[in-house]
C-alpha cells in the first residue's frame, strides 16, 4: 500500500512540474509586462509628468528590481543573426525594428550603422521638412523590405535639401546593407546558453523552497495573498458542495425508488433546464430577484460584511457571514445540482440492476433498506472519484460568482491578477489548483483501494 | 424530510429579518470599483488608492474642488517663484499649525526626507520618480524650520503644480534610525555615493517597500485629518477622523482643509450592477461612474430621488481620436480633414454618452472661457464634404474604395481603428465611425487591443487611427508633450506626429507667456492650427455621473477627480 | 453504423422529448444554414442610432412599410432578432468544427493509448531519436519561426521558406538519416514506447486546471481571436473523449473475438474500425454533444467576463453582455439567453435519451 502511494506521489510531481513550467513559459512568451502601463503613458495628461528618458530609466530600474530583465530560460533558440545584446536596447519599439532588420539582412554590423545614419538624418532635419519626410521614415520603420528601403531612401535624399553629409552617409550605409544582405540568414538557428541566471530558474528554486515570490501588484508575499483568498473560497466551495451533494443524493434516492417515477418526471427535466442556464445569468437573475428593492429584498447585495465598530461574537460573525454568503451559496448549489444529481442517479440505477439488489428485493427487504443499505454503499464508490474531480472544478464557478457578488476570493484574485499581469500570483494560483486536484485524485485512489480489495491486490 | 423543509424555511425567514445591517448616520459609505493593491503614498497604482491617500496625507498644494483652483494645503501660501536662465527656485513656507499624529510639527526636514524617498534607488518609486526628476536640490533654512526652497532645472508651467503634488511623509515614523539622514539629495543620484551607502539605502528600502500593504496600517499615518481604522482586503477600508486635528485651527483655510465625517468607509464592489443594486438598497452613500442608461433611469425614479441627489458635472477627461500623420496615406491634411468630417459627434454623444458630454473644438476645455476658441467651428458630419476633400487630395473612387498612386505605387485608403479592449465607449464610437466611413466608401476595420499591446503599437507608431482619452485639469495648459515635434520619436507622447514650425513656436510661447492675455491669444491660435491639421480630433468632454445621499451637504461636487470631497461632507441639520 | 441508426430510431419512437429536441435542433440548423438568404430587415452589425434600446414589440415605433425591430435593439440600435439568429450561426460555426476536431483528436489518442499500451509500440532507438528530433525541428520551423515572423511582419516568402524547411528537414531526419544509423548496434536495439503513460499524463496535466481558468490565463497573454479560442478549446476538450475511447479499446482488446480475429490476420486498425468504433460511437456522440453544449456556454461566459471574441462577430455573448451598460434592458438577455438555454437543453435531452436507448440495446 505504502509503495503504491509513493509511486502515485512520484508520478504526480512531474505532472505538477509540467503544468507549472508550461504556464510559466507561455505566460512570459507573450508581450506585456506588469508595470509597463503604469510607468508608460496610459494616463498622460495635458502635460507630460516626465520626459521619455526618465520614464525609460525608471522602467528599466523596475525590470531590474523584479528580475524581469533576465533571460527567460536556461537556453534560447533564435536565429544566429540576432545579436545577444538585443534585449538591452530601449525603447522596445526600437528593439523590435532592429530585430526585424537583423533577421532580414543577417549582418548586425551593417544593420546598426544603417540605423545610426538613419537617425542622424532624422535629427538633422528641421521641423518644417520633417512632416514631409515622415511617411518615408514610416515606411522604413514599418516595412523594411529591401525594395521599400531603397525607394524610401531615394525619396528621402531628394526631399531634404540640406544635410548633405548625413544623406550621403545614409545612402552609403543603405547600399552596403542591401549589398551585404543575406536573405536566408534568419533560417539558421543558434543555441544560446544563459546559465542559471534566468527567470525560470529563480522561480523554480523559489517554488522548491515553498516560496511563490512577491506579488507585483500587492507587494506582499504570494503565499500570504493566496492564503487569504483561499480562506474565503474554501468555505464557500465546501459548504456549497456539501449542501449540493446532500440534496443530490436525496433526490437521486427518491428517483431510483420503485415508486419514484413521478419524482423522475418532475426532477429530471427541471434539472436539465437549470443546467442549461449559464451561471452568470443565474447569478444576475438571483441578484435581481432576491436582493433588489424592485422584487424581494431578502439578502444584502454584495461583499462579506460591513465594518462594525465592536468585535462580533463568533455566533454573530457566523450569522452575518451566512447572511452575506446565502445568495452565492444558493447560486453555486443550483449550478452544480444537475450534474451531481444525474451522476448519482446513474450510479444508483447501475447498481439497481445488479443481481444482489434483486436478491435483496426478493428477500422481501423494505424498499428503503434495499436502497440505503445495499445500493448506496456500492454506488458511492464511483461517487468518490466524482467528488474529487468536482471540487477543483468548482473554482471555475467561483470566478463568476465572486465577480458578480463581490467576494474577495481565489476567483476574483485570478481575474484581477490576469488583468494586471501579476505573474507571480497567476502562477501561484495555477500551481495551487493543480496541486489540489492531484491531491484529491490521490485521495480518491486511496479510498478506492481501501474500499475495494480487488484494487488493493492489483496494485501491490 | 419534513424536518429539513421546516429548517430551511425558518432559516429563510430568519435571514429575511436580519437582512439590512443598521448603520450610523455620520458614516459616509463610498463605493470603490477596485480594491487598491496597496496604499503606499509613493507607489500607489490606482486612482482609488490616491483618493484614500488624500485623506491620510497632505501634499504642499491641493485642488479646492468647490472652485477648481489650486490652493496651498500643507504650505501656508502658494510658492514664490524665481527664475534664472537655467534654474527655477520655488520657495515654500509650511503651515505652523501642521503636525504629525505624534504632535510634532511638520518641518522642512520632512520635505527633504520625502524627496530623498522619491529619488532613492531600491525604493518602489518608479512611477513618481520621473515626475520629480527636475527637482535638483532642496535648500533648508536654519533660522526657519518651516521654510525651504526647491532648486529646479529649466522652467515649465506645470512645475509649480508638480512641486506641490507629492505627499509629505513623516520621517520619524518611516525612518526612525535616520538611515537616510547622512545622505544629501544630490548624492542619491550619484553612483559613487550610492555604492558607498548601498547597505544603508537597501535597508531603508526593504522596510519602506512593505509600507502600504494591508498589514502595515500602523505605519500608514500622515498629517491629514484621517487615520486608517481597518482594512479588510477585498471588502472595505475604513478611515476614522482624528481627534483634535490641527486642520480645524487654521481659520479660513479650513474651508477646504476639512475632516468632517467621523468615519468614511470605502466598500469594494467591482461589479457595476451589484453596486447599483446596493445604491438602490440604500447601502451606499456615494456612487460615481454610474452608467448612462442607469443614470437616466434613476432620474425617473422619484422615490430614489427623495433620498439621493444626482449630479452630472463636466469632467476634464477628453475623449479624442488620433490619426497617424506618418502614414503616407494619411500624410495629406486634406485626407485627415475628410475623416474628421465623417465623425458624427452629435450622434456619438447622444448614443454613447446619452448626451452627457460637451463637444469641444480643441484640447482646451470649453469651460475655460478665457482660453477656449469659441469662434472656431467643429467639423460637421458631412459625407459630401469628405468626398470632395478626398478628391482634392488626389484620391480616386472605384468600386473597391479609394485609391491613388504615389511614386508609381498604388495605395488604397483603408483604415484600421484600434482601441483598448473592454472599453464600450471606444468600441461604440469606432463602430459608429465605421458605419459613417462606409457611407463615404472607406473600408474601416475595428480592432480591440489589450492595453499593453495597444500601448506598444502606439509607441511604435504602428497604427492608422485610435480612440483614447486624456485626463486634464483646468490649472495648467502645457500641450508641448502632446503636440511638439520633439516628442514625436517612438515612445514619445506625441503619438499622432502632428506638428508644424508654427505649432512648435506656439507651444513654446504658451509655456513662456508672461500674461494671461498673451497666453490666451497663443492658445487660441494653437487650437486653430490643430483644427486645420486634423490629426488630433477632440470629440468631447464627458460629464461625470454620480449620486450622493441627501443627508449630506457641502459635498463640493466637481468635474475634477474624485468628483466630490468626501472629507467635507456635513450632515444636514 | 446500423446499430447507431437503430438506436436513433428506437429513441425516436420511444420518447416524445427526443423527438421534440431533435426536431428543434434540426430546424435550428436549417435556419442557420439558410440565414444569409432570409429576408431579414436588418443586418446584425447594422447600427440604427435613431432607435437605441428599443423595447421588443414596441408598437408605438411601428410604421407600415418600414423595417421594424421585432425583438428590440441594443445600445447601438443593432437588431436583437438578427443578432440572436446570427448568434446561433456563430455558435454553430465555432462549436461544430471544434467538436469534430476534438472528437478526432480524442478518439485517435485514446484508441492508440488503449491499443498500444506501454509495451506494444516498439521501435528502434535510432528511429525514436530521429522522430524526436524531427518533432523538435518541425516545431521550430513550423510554429515558432512563423509566429515570430508574424510579429515582425515579414512577407509571405519568408513563411514559405520556413514552412518548406519544416517539412523538408524532418523528412530527411526520418527517412534519410535513420537508415544510416542502422550501422550501429546501439541504435538498432528496440525499445518500447510508453504511449499509454504519455497520454494519461497529458490528460492529467490538462485536466488539473479547470478549463475556464486555463483559458483565462492563456487569454491574458494573447488577444482572444476566433482562431486562438478555437485552438484552446480543441486542446482542452479532447481529454474526456480520449478517456472514453481508451477505456472502450481496453475493454474490446480483452474480448475473445479480438484475439481470434488477430489470429486470422486482420490488422489492429481494421479491428478497431470494425469492432471498437461502433461500440464507442454512442458514448462518444453523447460526450461530444455535451461538449457542444458546454462550448456554447463557455463562449457566452467569456463574453460576459469581457474576454469576448471580436466586436465584428455577432454572437450571443456579445448581445448578453450588453446588459452591463443598461440593466433594465432585459430583452438583451432574454432572447439570446433563451435560445442559448433551449439549444443547450435540446442537446442535453438528445444525448440523454440517446444514451438511455443505447443502454437498453446493449443490455438486450
Amino acid at each position: 500500500m505504502a509503495s503504491y502511494l509513493l509511486k502515485r506521489i512520484l508520478l504526480a510531481i512531474p505532472v505538477l512540474w509540467g503544468i507549472a513550467t508550461l504556464i510559466f513559459l507561455l505566460s512570459r512568451l507573450m508581450p506585456g509586462i506588469y508595470g509597463a502601463e503604469l510607468l508608460g503613458q496610459s494616463d498622460s495628461g495635458y502635460f507630460g509628468k516626465a520626459d521619455a528618458n526618465s520614464r525609460e530609466k525608471a522602467y528599466r530600474q523596475f525590470l531590474h528590481r523584479t528580475g524581469q530583465d533576465l533571460p527567460l530560460f536556461y537556453f534560447s533558440l533564435s536565429p544566429a543573426t540576432e545579436p545577444d545584446t538585443l534585449h538591452l536596447i530601449f525603447p522596445e519599439s526600437e528593439r523590435l525594428f532592429l530585430k526585424r532588420l537583423s533577421w532580414q539582412y543577417g549582418d548586425w554590423q551593417l544593420v546598426s550603422s544603417f540605423h545610426n545614419s538613419l537617425k542622424y538624418v532624422e535629427q538633422a532635419t528641421p521641423v518644417a521638412q520633417r512632416n514631409r519626410l515622415a511617411p518615408y521614415l514610416q515606411t522604413i520603420y514599418q516595412n523594411p523590405t529591401p525594395k521599400g528601403i531603397e525607394r524610401a531612401v531615394t525619396a528621402l535624399s531628394s526631399l531634404a535639401p540640406n544635410q548633405v553629409a548625413q544623406k550621403s552617409q545614409l545612402q552609403h550605409h543603405t547600399a552596403q546593407l542591401l549589398e551585404g544582405q543575406n536573405p536566408y540568414a534568419y533560417l539558421m538557428p543558434a543555441l544560446r546558453w544563459h546559465g542559471t541566471a534566468n527567470q525560470y530558474h529563480r522561480w523554480l528554486v523559489g517554488l522548491a523552497q515553498g516560496e511563490f515570490g512577491t506579488s507585483f501588484r500587492l507587494k506582499r508575499p504570494v503565499s500570504a495573498v493566496l492564503f487569504e483568498a483561499v480562506g474565503t473560497t474554501w468555505w464557500l466551495l465546501l459548504i456549497s458542495m456539501v449542501v449540493a451533494t446532500a440534496i443530490a443524493l436525496e433526490l437521486s434516492l427518491r428517483m431510483v425508488r420503485r415508486g419514484g417515477h413521478s419524482w423522475r418526471k418532475a426532477v429530471l427535466p427541471s434539472l436539465f433546464l437549470l443546467d442549461s442556464i449559464p451561471l452568470f445569468v443565474l447569478a444576475m437573475l438571483l441578484l435581481v430577484l432576491l436582493a433588489s428593492p424592485a422584487f424581494l429584498q431578502l439578502f444584502p447585495v454584495y461583499g462579506m460584511g460591513y465594518f462594525q465598530e465592536a468585535q462580533l461574537t463568533k455566533a454573530q460573525a457566523l450569522g452575518q457571514w451566512l447572511q452575506f454568503m446565502a445568495l452565492p451559496l444558493l447560486c453555486l448549489v443550483l449550478a452544480n445540482l444537475p450534474y451531481l444529481t444525474s451522476q448519482f442517479y446513474h450510479a444508483l440505477t447501475d447498481t439497481a440492476n445488479q443481481d444482489y439488489i434483486r436478491t435483496a428485493r426478493a428477500k422481501g427487504l423494505s424498499e428503503s433498506t434495499v436502497i440505503r443499505k445495499h445500493m448506496l454503499r456500492n454506488a458511492l464508490l464511483p461517487v468518490i472519484t466524482l467528488l474529487s474531480d468536482f471540487l477543483p472544478a468548482l473554482v471555475a464557478g467561483a470566478v463568476i460568482i465572486e465577480t458578480v457578488f463581490a467576494i474577495p476570493g481565489m476567483g476574483r484574485l485570478l481575474i484581477d491578477s490576469v488583468l494586471a499581469r501579476d505573474y507571480p500570483v497567476i502562477m501561484g494560483i495555477v500551481v495551487l489548483v493543480a496541486a489540489f486536484k492531484l491531491l484529491s485524485h490521490l485521495l480518491a485512489d486511496l479510498l478506492y483501494a481501501t474500499a475495494d480489495p480487488r484494487i488493493r491486490h492489483a496494485t501491490t | 424530510m419534513r424536518k429539513t423543509q421546516a429548517v430551511l424555511f425558518s432559516l429563510l425567514l430568519l435571514l429575511s429579518f436580519c437582512s439590512q445591517p443598521e448603520r450610523q448616520p455620520d458614516e459616509v459609505r463610498v463605493r470603490l470599483a477596485v480594491d487598491p493593491a496597496n496604499l503606499n503614498p509613493v507607489n500607489y497604482s490606482e486612482l482609488e488608492a490616491l483618493q484614500i491617500l488624500n485623506l491620510l496625507y497632505n501634499s504642499l498644494l491641493a485642488p479646492d474642488l468647490s472652485y477648481n483652483t489650486l490652493k496651498p494645503s500643507l504650505a501656508s501660501t502658494l510658492p514664490e517663484v524665481e527664475r534664472t536662465d537655467s534654474l527655477t527656485y520655488f520657495t515654500y513656507q509650511l503651515r505652523e499649525e501642521a503636525e504629525w499624529p505624534n504632535g510634532e510639527a511638520v518641518t522642512a526636514a520632512d520635505v527633504a526626507f520625502t524627496l530623498k524617498v522619491l529619488k532613492a534607488p531600491y525604493v518602489d518609486n518608479e512611477s513618481v520618480k520621473p515626475q520629480v526628476e527636475f527637482i535638483q536640490d532642496i535648500v533648508l533654512y536654519a533660522d526657519s524650520p518651516g521654510k525651504f526652497t526647491f532648486v529646479c532645472t529649466g522652467y515649465s508651467p506645470e512645475m509649480e503644480l508638480l512641486t506641490g503634488d507629492f505627499f509629505i511623509l513623516p520621517s520619524y515614523l518611516l525612518d526612525p534610525e535616520g538611515l537616510l539622514n547622512p545622505l544629501t539629495l544630490q548624492q542619491l543620484s550619484d553612483t559613487v555615493a550610492v555604492a558607498h551607502n548601498n547597505s544603508r539605502i537597501q535597508e531603508f528600502a526593504k522596510r519602506f517597500n512593505t509600507l502600504g500593504s494591508s498589514q502595515s496600517t500602523e505605519q500608514l499615518q500622515g498629517s491629514a485629518g484621517y487615520t486608517l481604522e481597518r482594512w479588510a482586503p477585498g471588502q472595505y477600508i475604513t478611515l476614522k477622523r482624528k481627534e483634535d486635528w490641527w486642520g480645524t485651527t487654521i481659520g479660513k483655510a479650513s474651508e477646504y482643509l476639512t475632516a468632517n465625517p467621523a468615519r468614511i468607509s470605502f466598500q469594494i464592489i467591482p461589479e457595476n450592477t451589484t453596486a447599483l443594486l446596493a445604491l438602490q438598497n440604500r447601502q451606499l452613500d456615494v456612487l460615481d461612474n454610474i452608467p448612462v442608461a442607469e443614470f437616466e433611469q434613476l432620474k425617473q425614479n422619484k422615490t430614489f430621488q427623495q433620498d439621493y441627489a444626482l449630479h452630472s458635472p463636466q469632467g476634464y477627461e477628453l475623449v479624442y481620436a488620433g490619426i497617424n500623420t506618418r502614414q503616407s496615406k494619411l500624410n495629406d491634411r486634406r485626407t485627415r480633414q475628410a475623416l474628421a468630417h465623417l465623425f458624427d459627434v452629435g450622434n456619438l454623444i447622444k448614443v454613447t454618452q446619452q448626451s452627457y458630454a460637451i463637444p469641444t473644438v480643441g484640447p482646451v476645455p470649453p469651460d475655460a472661457e478665457e482660453f477656449y476658441h469659441t469662434r472656431l467651428k467643429p467639423y460637421t458630419f458631412d459625407v459630401q464634404q469628405a468626398v470632395a476633400l478626398l478628391k482634392s487630395a488626389g484620391w480616386v473612387q472605384s468600386s473597391e474604395g479609394w485609391h491613388r498612386s504615389l511614386n508609381g505605387k498604388r495605395e488604397a485608403l483603408t483604415l484600421e481603428i484600434i482601441y483598448r479592449a473592454g472599453n464600450t465607449t471606444y468600441e461604440q464610437s469606432a463602430l459608429i465611425f465605421q458605419q459613417n466611413a462606409a457611407k463615404a466608401g472607406i473600408p474601416v476595420t475595428v480592432q480591440a487591443l489589450e492595453s499593453s499591446s495597444l500601448n506598444q503599437r502606439l509607441a511604435a507608431h504602428d497604427f492608422d487611427m485610435f480612440f483614447r482619452a486624456i485626463s486634464g485639469n483646468p490649472f495648467v495648459f502645457n500641450f508641448k508633450p502632446l503636440f511638439h515635434t520633439s516628442f514625436a520619436a517612438p515612445g514619445g507622447f506625441n503619438v499622432t506626429g502632428v506638428g508644424t514650425t508654427e505649432s512648435d513656436q506656439l507651444l513654446e510661447g504658451i509655456n513662456a507667456a508672461e500674461t494671461q492675455e498673451e497666453k490666451a491669444q497663443l492658445l487660441k491660435r494653437l487650437q486653430e492650427v490643430l483644427h486645420e491639421e486634423a490629426a488630433f480630433l477632440p470629440l468631447y468632454y464627458r460629464k461625470e455621473k454620480l449620486a450622493v445621499h441627501r443627508r449630506f451637504t457641502n459635498t463640493k461636487i466637481s468635474g475634477l477627480r474624485p468628483y466630490y470631497d468626501v472629507s467635507s461632507f456635513l450632515l444636514k441639520k | 453504423m446500423s446499430r447507431l441508426f437503430h438506436t436513433l430510431r428506437q429513441a425516436w419512437q420511444e420518447f416524445l422529448a427526443f423527438r421534440v429536441a431533435l426536431l428543434y435542433l434540426l430546424l435550428l440548423t436549417l435556419l442557420v444554414l439558410v440565414l444569409p438568404w432570409l429576408p431579414l430587415p436588418f443586418h446584425p452589425n447594422e447600427l440604427d442610432l435613431e432607435h437605441v434600446f428599443q423595447r421588443p414589440f414596441d408598437w408605438e415605433a411601428y410604421q407600415q412599410g418600414r423595417p421594424f425591430h421585432w425583438l428590440g435593439t441594443d445600445t447601438l440600435g443593432r437588431d436583437v432578432l438578427a443578432n440572436t439568429l446570427f448568434g446561433a450561426r456563430t455558435a454553430w460555426a465555432i462549436s461544430f468544427p471544434v467538436m469534430v476536431l476534438t472528437t478526432l483528436l480524442g478518439v485517435g489518442l485514446g484508441t492508440s493509448a488503449g491499443l498500444y499500451g506501454d509495451k506494444k509500440a516498439r521501435m528502434s532507438r535510432g528511429r525514436a531519436l530521429m522522430l524526436l528530433l524531427a518533432a523538435l525541428v518541425a516545431f521550430y520551423y513550423g510554429i515558432y519561426l512563423p509566429l515570430q515572423l508574424t510579429s515582425l511582419r515579414f512577407d509571405t516568402t519568408a513563411y514559405t521558406y520556413a514552412l518548406t524547411l519544416a517539412l523538408l528537414l524532418p523528412g530527411i531526419l526520418v527517412f534519410g538519416i535513420t537508415p544510416l544509423l542502422k550501422r550501429w548496434d546501439f541504435f538498432c536495439e528496440e525499445i518500447a514506447l510508453p504511449v499509454d503513460q504519455a497520454v494519461l499524463r497529458l490528460i492529467e496535466m490538462l485536466t488539473s486546471i479547470p478549463r475556464l481558468i486555463l483559458i483565462l490565463v492563456l487569454a491574458s497573454f494573447a488577444p482572444p481571436s476566433l482562431l486562438l479560442l478555437s485552438l484552446l478549446l480543441i486542446f482542452t476538450f479532447w481529454t474526456g473523449i480520449a478517456r472514453l475511447a481508451r477505456a472502450e479499446t481496453l475493454r474490446i482488446r480483452e474480448l475473445p473475438y479480438f484475439e481470434a480475429a488477430t489470429g486470422i490476420g486482420a490488422t489492429q486498425a481494421q479491428l478497431i474500425y470494425r469492432h471498437a468504433l461502433p461500440n464507442m460511437l454512442a458514448p462518444i456522440l453523447v460526450s461530444s454533444v455535451f461538449g457542444l453544449a458546454s462550448l456554447m456556454l463557455l463562449e457566452s461566459t467569456l463574453s460576459f467576463l469581457n474576454i469576448g471574441v471580436s466586436t465584428d462577430l455577432a454572437s450571443w455573448g456579445r448581445m448578453i453582455s450588453g446588459i452591463r451598460s443598461n440593466t433594465s434592458a432585459w430583452w438583451l438577455v432574454a432572447f439570446p439567453g433563451a435560445l442559448l438555454s433551449l439549444t443547450v437543453l435540446g442537446l442535453q435531452t438528445l444525448s440523454h435519451y440517446f444514451l438511455k436507448s443505447s443502454r437498453g440495446n446493449t443490455r438486450l
